[in-house]
Formats: C-alpha cells, sequence, structure tokens
C-alpha cells in the first residue's frame, strides 16, 4: 500500500501557557514560563507547590451548565482545544463523518474530578455519580468524537506521558494509508491531586520552576492542558485549499523493557527509537535541525536523553539542539506528547528554536546545546520530539513544516 | 473503516479468567451453559448486591517470583500471566527471537484503577504521611503492559490502548498494523482488566450496572501475532488468522444504516460469531448474524472493557480449520468492531 503525504491542516491548544494558539506562539516566541502557584486543590503540604495551571478557568465561559456537568476538566479543555483545530482547519463538511476518526493520548484524564467522588465515599458521604463520569481515560475521545459528529476511528493511547506522542503518530498512520480522510489527534489532561501527590511521593518535583538540562534541576513541574493537530493527506488538503502547517513525516515506538520508573542510563533504547522513527519519516539524521526533548528536569531523564542524542547524531550532535519545552508547559503528562508536538510544529512556523527556560547553571553531565539563552532564530524545516513515560514506553515524531 | 490482512497469523494465545488457566475452562463453561460468576461480597462494595466475574483461584506466584510479583498490581500480574502461558503456546522462549522484534498492544480498561484509589485513600487519610511512592507507578493505565515487556523481555511497540468495550480490539488493530509495517515480527495482543468491590461501587453509582453491565469480569486474554513467513520459518503451528477489521466509531444519528454497513460487509456469513461488549444488545447487529451459533464469553466470566482478548482467543480455539468466524464487538457510545478470522493453518 502507497504512503500518502500526511499534513497538519489545523491546530488547537488550551493550556496553562496559552488558551489558544495565538497565546501560545506568543508565550513561545517570548520565552514565557507559565508555572506558577497552583490554587486547584490544596498543595500546602508538599515540598513544590507549583505548576502550570489553566488559571481562571471557568467551564460556563465555555461551555452550558450542564454540558459542563457532563466533561471531566481534560474533557473540557479537550473539546476546546479540537474547536480550534476544526474550526481553523475548514474540514467541516468536505469527508463524510464516517471517514473522520479521533485519535487521541490521556493520562489521568477525569481523575480531578473522580479522586473527590472517592473522597466523599470513602468518607461515607453521599457522593456526585457524575463525578465519575470522566475517570477512564478514553472519555476524551468518545467525548470529541460525540461533540463533532466524528464517526470515524475511535481510539486513545494511554501509554502516560507518551500517550499522546503515539496517538498523532498511530492518527497519521491512519491517514497515510488511507484509511481514514482526516484524523483529529492529540492529548488532553488535567492537574490532579494524584498525579501532585504521586509525582512528589516519588520525589521528583522540583520545589521552583522546572530547569531541564541545568545543573541542580530536581525534577518536574507538573502542568495541564489540550493540544489538537487536524490530519489529512496532503494530496487532499491542498485540493480543498486548505492551509498546511506542517507534516507527519514518521514516528516510532518501543518499550524499554527495564524499570517502571527510571530510563535506561545508557540512551540506547531512546536512540533506538529515534533512529526508527527517522527511518519511518525517510530522512536522514543530517536533515533535523533540532529536537523537542522529553526534558522533564529530572536528574536521569535529561543526561540519558542527551546520551541518545550522541548516539543517534554522532560528531554531528553540536549542531542539533536538544530543547524542553515543558519549561514553559509543565509536564502536562497524558497530553505533553501533544503540547510538545504542537510546539514543535509553531516554532518550525515562526522559524525559530525555542529556548530552554528557567536555566541554574551548566551540568557537566549535560553537555549539549540546549538554547539556555532563549529561543533563536532557525531556517531549518525539520525537527523531532521525544516522548518518554513510565514504563519504559518510548515515542518520537519528526515534524517538518 | 475497512483494514483487510492478507499476511498475518496467530501462532499463540492464552487466557487467564475466573474460569481458571487456559481456554479450555472458558469453552467448556460455554458448552455447558454455565458461568464463573460468583456474589459480590457487599463490604466495599457500597452494599452493591450482585455477581461478578472474579479470578478468585489465580495465583500470581504460580507465574511470577514472589518477590516480583508483590511489586505488580493485579491488572498487571494478569498480564504477565497470560503473555507468559501466551508465548509459550507460540513456542517463544526468552532466546528465541530478538527482543527488539517482539512487542505488544494491549487493551487495559480498569488498570491503574486500583492502585490509584489505594494511594489517594492513604492520602487523605493520612496526609502525606500516608503516601505510598511504591502505590504510584502502578496507577498508570499501562503498568500491565509494560510489566509484561520487563518481565517478559519485550523491547519492541509497545502500546495500551482504552477505548470503552472495545480496549482489546483498539490494541488488536495495531498490532496487526505494527506487524504489517515491519515495525516486529512477533506481537502479543490482546486485553487485561482487574476489579475491585470500590470499582462495582462507582459502577452502581454511574448507572453501569443498570444500563451497560450487570456483570463485571476480570482476567486476561492474549493472541500471538505474526507474519505466515516468520510463522513458518521457525516451525510454529498456525492456529488460525485474522482476515479483515472493520470499525466504526459512530452509528450517527439518522446515518446508523451506513454504519452498520460500513461494518458489517455481505461476505459469506461466518460459522462461528464471538459477542463481546454490548454488541448482542444492538438489535442492528444481531439482525445480521440471526441464525449463527454466538459465543458470549461475557455471559460466563462478566464484561470488562478489554474482555476482547478473551473473547477473540475463545473464538479462534473453536474454530476449526477452514471455518471462518465473526467477532463483534461494540460500546454503548461507540466504538464498534467487526474482525473476522479464519480458523487453522492457511495452507
Amino acid at each position: 500500500m502507497s504512503r500518502r503525504r500526511v499534513v497538519i491542516t489545523g491546530l488547537g491548544v488550551f493550556s496553562g501557557s496559552g488558551t489558544n494558539v495565538p497565546a501560545f506562539t506568543a508565550a513561545l516566541l517570548n520565552g514565557s514560563c507559565g508555572i506558577a502557584p497552583l490554587d486547584l486543590f490544596d498543595v500546602s503540604q508538599f515540598p513544590s507547590r507549583i505548576g502550570c495551571q489553566v488559571k481562571g478557568y471557568d467551564p460556563l465561559d465555555h461551555f452550558d451548565r450542564k454540558t459542563a456537568r457532563k466533561l471531566s476538566r481534560a474533557d473540557q479543555f479537550a473539546v476546546i482545544a479540537a474547536g480550534e483545530a476544526l474550526q481553523e482547519s475548514g474540514v467541516s463538511g468536505c469527508y463524510s463523518p464516517y471517514e473522520i476518526g479521533v485519535s487521541m493520548g490521556a493520562g489521568a484524564a477525569g481523575m480531578f474530578q473522580a479522586e473527590q467522588w472517592l473522597k466523599s465515599s470513602l468518607a461515607g458521604h453521599e457522593a456526585l455519580p457524575g463525578l465519575l463520569r470522566g475517570l477512564l481515560p478514553d472519555a476524551t475521545t468518545t467525548v470529541l468524537a460525540r461533540t463533532f459528529g466524528l464517526a470515524g476511528y475511535q481510539g486513545s493511547v494511554t501509554t502516560a506521558c507518551s500517550s499522546s506522542a503515539t496517538a498523532i503518530g498511530w492518527g497519521a498512520d491512519l491517514v497515510a494509508t488511507g484509511r481514514q480522510k482526516a484524523v483529529l489527534a492529540g492529548g488532553s489532561d488535567a492537574l490532579s491531586l494524584l498525579t501532585f501527590a504521586g509525582f512528589n511521593a516519588l520525589r521528583v518535583v522540583d520545589a521552583a520552576p522546572c530547569s531541564p538540562f541545568s545543573l541542580g534541576r530536581q525534577g518536574i513541574s507538573l502542568g495541564e492542558g489540550a493540544a489538537c493537530l487536524l490530519l489529512e493527506a496532503e494530496e487532499d488538503a491542498l485540493a480543498r485549499g486548505a492551509r498546511i502547517y506542517g507534516a507527519i513525516l514518521g514516528y516510532a515506538l518501543a518499550g524499554e523493557a527495564w524499570h517502571m520508573t527510571a530510563p535506561e542510563p545508557s540512551g540506547v533504547n531512546a536512540a533506538r527509537v529515534m533512529r526508527e522513527a527517522l527511518l519511518s519519516a525517510g530522512v536522514e539524521a543530517g536533515r533535523v535541525g533540532w529536537v523537542n526533548a522529553h526534558g522533564t528536569g529530572t536528574p536521569l531523564n535529561d543526561v540519558v536523553e542527551s546520551n541518545a542524542m550522541k548516539l543517534v547524531f554522532g560528531d554531528h550532535v553540536a549542531n542539533v539542539p536538544l530543547v524542553s519545552t515543558k519549561a514553559m508547559t509543565g509536564h502536562c503528562l497524558g497530553a505533553a506528547g501533544a503540547v510538545e508536538a504542537l510546539a514543535t510544529v509553531i516554532a518550525l512556523n515562526q522559524h525559530i528554536i525555542p529556548g530552554t527556560l528557567n536555566f541554574r547553571g551548566r551540568d557537566p553531565e549535560c553537555d549539549l546545546d540546549y538554547c539556555h539563552d532563549g529561543p533563536r532564530p532557525s531556517g531549518c524545516d525539520l525537527a523531532m520530539s521525544n516522548s518518554f513515560a513510565f514504563g519504559g514506553n518510548i515515542t518520537s515524531l519528526v515534524l517538518s513544516r | 473503516m475497512n483494514f483487510p490482512l492478507t499476511d498475518i497469523v496467530v501462532t499463540g494465545f492464552s487466557a487467564v479468567t475466573p474460569a481458571g488457566n487456559g481456554l479450555d475452562p472458558v469453552l467448556e463453561l460455554i458448552r455447558s451453559g454455565r458461568d464463573a460468576l460468583t456474589p459480590v461480597p457487599a463490604e466495599g462494595a457500597g452494599g452493591n448486591a450482585g455477581r461478578w466475574g472474579k479470578a478468585l483461584d489465580f495465583k500470581a506466584t504460580d507465574f511470577i517470583p514472589p518477590l516480583k510479583a508483590r511489586k505488580l498490581d493485579r491488572c498487571s500480574q494478569f498480564a504477565v500471566a497470560a503473555a507468559g502461558l501466551a508465548l509459550k503456546d507460540a513456542g517463544i522462549g526468552r532466546d528465541t527471537l530478538p527482543p527488539e522484534r517482539i512487542g505488544i498492544a494491549l487493551g487495559c480498561g480498569f488498570g491503574g484503577v486500583a492502585n490509584s484509589a489505594e494511594f489517594l485513600a492513604g492520602y487523605f487519610a493520612a496526609g502525606v504521611e500516608g503516601m505510598s511512592p511504591m502505590l504510584f507507578p502502578n496507577t498508570v493505565s499501562n503498568a500491565a503492559a509494560s510489566n509484561v515487556s520487563i518481565e517478559h523481555g519485550l523491547k519492541g511497540p509497545n502500546v495500551t490502548q482504552v477505548q470503552r468495550f472495545c480496549s482489546a480490539e483498539a490494541a488488536f488493530m495495531m498490532a496487526c498494523r505494527f506487524i504489517i509495517e515491519g515495525r516486529a515480527d512477533v506481537m502479543l495482543t490482546g486485553g487485561a482488566d482487574d476489579l475491585m468491590p470500590l470499582m462495582i461501587s462507582g459502577f452502581a453509582a454511574a448507572g453501569q450496572l443498570r444500563r451497560y453491565a450487570r456483570e463485571f469480569g476480570e482476567g486476561s486474554g492474549l493472541l500471538v501475532l505474526e507474519r505466515a513467513a516468520h510463522a513458518a520459518e521457525r516451525g510454529a503451528v498456525v492456529k488460525g488468522r485474522p482476515d479483515s477489521i472493520r470499525t466504526v466509531g459512530l452509528l450517527l444519528p439518522g446515518r446508523e444504516a451506513e454504519g452498520v454497513d460500513l461494518l458489517l460487509d455481505n461476505t459469506a456469513q461466518p460459522s462461528l460469531v464471538s459477542v463481546s461488549g454490548t454488541a448482542s444488545a444492538i438489535p442492528a447487529f444481531m439482525g445480521r448474524i440471526d441464525g449463527i451459533p454466538a459465543l458470549d464469553t461475557g455471559r460466563v466470566l462478566g464484561s470488562s472493557l478489554a474482555m476482547g482478548g478473551t473473547a477473540m482467543a475463545a473464538l479462534l480455539a473453536s474454530l476449526q480449520p477452514g471455518q471462518t468466524g465473526l467477532h463483534l464487538a461494540a460500546s454503548p457510545e461507540g466504538p464498534y468492531f467487526a474482525i473476522r478470522f479464519s480458523g487453522g493453518s492457511p495452507v
């Protein structure tokens, strides 16, 4: 079966770093960090009390009361981001609804509401059953399909922090092989007590805004949001005169079979996945202008990812900046891969390489170019985006403008 | 969406279910008209009486060293045990293939929920002092697939899908595609789910027990997929093959017939049908398969989001060489899957 080139004809985002594409683009260009004190739930007991929250969010600004009650916070974010992507793409009415699929990545999903149910239930109080509606991570895909009447493929990838990168790669494959005319792909996740407390329990949350690849980094800053891409075959997009923002050239995924929470230290598995992604895209490593890192800011992750870069790019590695947009957006877990793919496409279109914010000093174990000095102009037209996850899941995307 | 398959075969399958280990106990229950459902203990389930498919006789340490078993959540234990059985059934040992060439695509609906609830309960009871860091890693839905990859050394593609009652079918489709693309030589695929009393309380609160599935179940059912030529090269016994996968996400109001037509084409009627999820409650589907013998694993084991793994394995185990089978899976709000299989070796 011949593969079709898959292009991006719609972008949408709703996150703590920008609640639409123009605002997110401005934050990326200006190097604005969205990480700040949290007020979504009580964080006073934790050493870290910050994150990249969608501040001042009122569902009634976006939904009627009845709809808002039915959707979890993560599902609401997804509907808003998907609405922007679909609106911008102008795809409505161009294909049969049965030819448009939804492929989303998810993480904690509706846990923010579900944990309120659990707390009441454990205390022996009557708990509102509606709080459980979005608990399972597939709810977002179902909600998007129903809200926008997309009747094609429905799937939710749930591989923790690599979920939405895989969902985008898989969605692109459904289009490339002609099985779907278009796929709405991306991810959504919301802050929750479970993930905030959990990462704090593992002592991998930085008390200050995360500083990927810096000396003295202590770990992640959590974030939340949704990002969606509308994917179509290039020939179809051109035929209907759609604006093209970029292309998904290829992807790869694997499990490390190493440890539930720690990456294999040499970076050999991450390097293998990056190479396979390039092979899938049909491009040489020398064409990659920069890499949007998984770049969590944990002491181990950043060294492993730097090692993987050296294995993939060899002597050329000094010319391939490894940047982490998580220092701007926080770690959006199930949505991280999608938020970062979107940031990568925007940066390619804006002819910049984003900066890695919150620099604290040079770490001798992280000895590559991380754009710690801020965003810089770039003429490159191709970049990669890496996502690693609990369980050893690794996904790498190859994107172009 | 139509996904024809021409070159993939099934060389192994397994199940760990409330009926016991392997497919034989499941098929025996179906034949006898009995079931493996037992009363839900009222305590912890919000007083919701009823039955569930609880794998009461499952002993993780029969499959996993005790120290390791203790670190795994119950869903991971099911998946690790079923993976070992399926790989053995396919004649694949630790050194049979390069680990990078074997992957897993797993449907997992309830995975992570039990650990999430336990972790949060500790926090609600005692604040930060009540948090157990050991519980948190297995709160993610992909814990089962990841633990399978760690315990069995699978370094190929690794993915977990959750999509309502069609979680295993969504994973199955990805597994087939990864083999076609050459991302892996062998893919383990299917589903795993666990149950705890609190979940029954949640299902009841959310109205699930009234509307969709009165009796839930747990366990894992897995299949081993590879290319026919790859299976032949290593002398594997072929147990059947998938012929096509069709799926639609929604049956659009006013255009339901179009959706059903996309799902169920007019090719020859199968010898046997497996109904999974809520397929048996959809008249438009059942009308198309009227009179064809049907396997309903949910009736004997209880329903779960990833029950399709066991249902597909049971269908294949029931097909005689040359017979064709149809696996029909549905969720109340979509999606819907129709997967056609042939029994025996494609000579």
